[in-house]
């Protein structure tokens, strides 16, 4: 088990841990850049800047508490629905593939996508924001038809790791992956 | 048959445009300018407002502002999100056909599925 530091796309310090549970078991993890107090400082005091402005013109007392209030509960929020810790991919060879997201208020959320329905886990290139970026996506097979693609799951979207994390994250699910073509098929 | 050379109907085209735009042009000088009550003694009583004349490239100028940020606004509302299967395939590479491999020739254009495209890049060659 190792960590190796990565950017993401932005620029940001992020961090890949790889585990290696058994041969057909495979566990990635990516560490999310932490909240900076710098940009919370700035945040809070532009917040409570505005408010000042609103108590000079208008001399109602309400307006300060009401933006302390909208601080917290805005900080709150904020890191219970949209501040994500560490996303990580779990490869678990013929039972299936879970994505776990946890949150910087310790909620985690997960899916899991059974080994029959995965197609191919691929890093695609799509334009996000005016940038073009790689991401790593599952590829959900298509019931009815054997040649086509129903559904693209992105991973690792607020990470965003950039190609040469990608690149290993890739790897390591194609050593799984692989192993379904050589293993007898069962129903 | 379809090329930019200068022809006589286009010519005839262009002087007509010419003519008819400065004949515009004229008409909405005299509107703008020329007080009212001389084109009422004119007997050209049916004119719209004068206050058009000014509101209208006003309008203009508005609608070509707007229209930067909406047409970029469009652009990024066309593009297709990160989890559509349009950032991989579409209608013609699934109907596209498979043509025999011929020996000693350069095979033919197909679009190649992103897993094949995947492994050439990203997994080393043993």
């Amino acid at each position: 088990m190792e960590e190796r530091p990565y950017r993401s796309a932005s620029g940001a310090p992020i961090a890949l841990r790889r585990r290696q549970h058994s041969a057909s078991c495979r566990e990635v993890a990516v560490r999310c850049p932490r909240l900076q107090l710098r940009s919370l400082s700035a945040a809070t005091s532009a917040v409570w800047l505005a408010a000042y402005g609103l108590f000079v013109l208008s001399q109602n007392s309400m307006v300060l508490s009401a933006a302390i209030f909208i601080t917290l509960i805005g900080l709150i929020i904020y890191l219970h629905f949209v501040k994500i810790d560490q996303e990580s991919l779990l490869v678990i060879g013929s039972l299936g593939i879970q994505v776990t997201s946890s949150y910087a208020s310790g909620k985690e959320s997960t899916t899991f996508i059974e080994m029959s329905q995965v197609r191919d886990v691929v890093i695609n290139e799509a334009i996000h924001m005016q940038k073009v970026i790689y991401y790593l996506c599952i590829l959900l097979q298509d019931p009815g038809d054997p040649q086509g693609v129903s559904e693209v799951v992105p991973l690792f979207q607020s990470s965003k790791p950039r190609l040469d994390c990608l690149i290993e994250v890739y790897k390591s699910c194609q050593e799984i992956l692989e192993q379904r073509k050589t293993a007898p098929q069962s129903s | 048959e379809n090329s930019p050379a200068p022809l006589p109907e286009r010519a005839i085209y262009g002087f007509a445009l010419f003519l008819g735009s400065w004949f515009g042009f004229m008409l909405y000088l005299i509107w703008a300018y020329v007080p009212e009550t001389w084109l009422f003694s004119l007997g050209l009583t049916y004119w719209p407002q004068k206050y058009w004349a000014v509101a209208l490239p006003a309008y203009l100028l508005v609608v070509v502002g707007i229209g930067y940020i909406l047409l970029f606004g469009i652009n990024m509302m066309s593009t297709a999100p990160l989890n559509s299967t349009h950032t991989i395939t579409d209608n013609y590479a699934k109907k596209q056909q498979q043509k025999k491999f011929q020996e000693e020739a350069i095979p033919a254009l197909r679009d190649i599925p992103i897993s094949e495209v995947n492994r050439m890049f990203f997994l080393p060659e043993k």
